[in-house]
């Protein structure tokens, strides 16, 4: 298995481990660049974690859709989480590339948050409409 | 993930190629405030979960401080240069205490007692 591929944040210091043959200490600006682009999306996942946890414990019952609260919170909590792990990889692939002097892999993140809020968005107004009905 | 977003490496110029050449500058101070907003994100997901479980709340206060300290730890590595301290540790900390705390977040949820009603 390749440590330079898709799956190396699976290996332990795949990316920060002593620089081989073919690499170089990237330039520290891109390397403190890359860490505030993981924290940033570590706060993104820590926000669907309050949202769908206030949402759940805070927000006052649906009528007629007892689950509702639960349907909007628990997807929240998930990508949280989600979140989190798939910006460790990315934060991984991008110092592999950074020290490889290769283009930065194309980021999977906003695609996944696009989704969520769609998808989120999609499920409030079925809830919305579903209490409203009742 | 195939695509690349440039055709350019971002490596830096020629020019400045020797690690003493490469001056961070802000960017130290910036990802030092980086990881206190980290940190404020923690706890006031904390005080969230405080409000409805007092002992997950602690834990998830707790891991604010600690989070905090993870990023002095990462400026004070590389004493006398500028240079970063490039460690796996203390980002895969971050995503291991992320995911902790979303399945605390996930239990109190689904088994805490609601307070239905305080956003009213």
């Amino acid at each position: 298995m390749s440590r330079s591929g898709r799956w190396a944040w699976l290996w332990p210091g795949a990316a920060t481990g002593p620089a081989g043959d073919d690499e170089t200490e990237p330039d520290p600006r891109f390397t403190f660049a890359n860490e505030r682009t993981f924290l940033a999306w570590s706060r993104t996942a820590l926000a669907l974690v309050v949202a769908g946890l206030a949402i759940v414990q805070l927000l006052p019952p649906f009528p007629g859709v007892p689950i509702g609260r639960h349907l909007l919170g628990v997807p929240l909590i998930v990508l949280g989480a989600v979140l989190a792990v798939v910006a460790y990889a990315e934060w991984v692939n991008n110092q592999s590339a950074l020290r490889r002097g290769k283009p930065l892999p194309r980021s999977v993140m906003p695609w996944i948050l696009a989704a969520t809020i769609a998808g989120m968005a999609a499920i409030s107004a079925i809830v919305l409409l579903a209490s409203a009905v009742r | 993930m195939t695509g690349t977003r440039g055709s350019q490496p971002p490596g830096g110029s020629p020019d400045d190629s020797e690690p003493e050449e490469r001056q961070p500058g802000l960017a130290r101070e910036r990802t030092s405030l980086a990881w206190t907003r980290t940190a404020i994100s923690f706890a006031a997901l904390g005080g969230v979960v405080l409000k409805v479980n007092v002992v997950s709340g602690l834990i998830i206060l707790a891991i604010a401080p600690l989070v905090w300290q993870l990023g002095r730890v990462s400026r004070s590595n590389s004493p006398g240069t500028d240079l970063p301290a490039v460690g796996t540790t203390r980002i895969r900390l971050i995503t291991v205490s992320i995911v902790v705390v979303s399945l605390l977040s996930l239990i109190v949820a689904l088994l805490g007692k609601s307070a239905p009603g305080a956003l009213r």
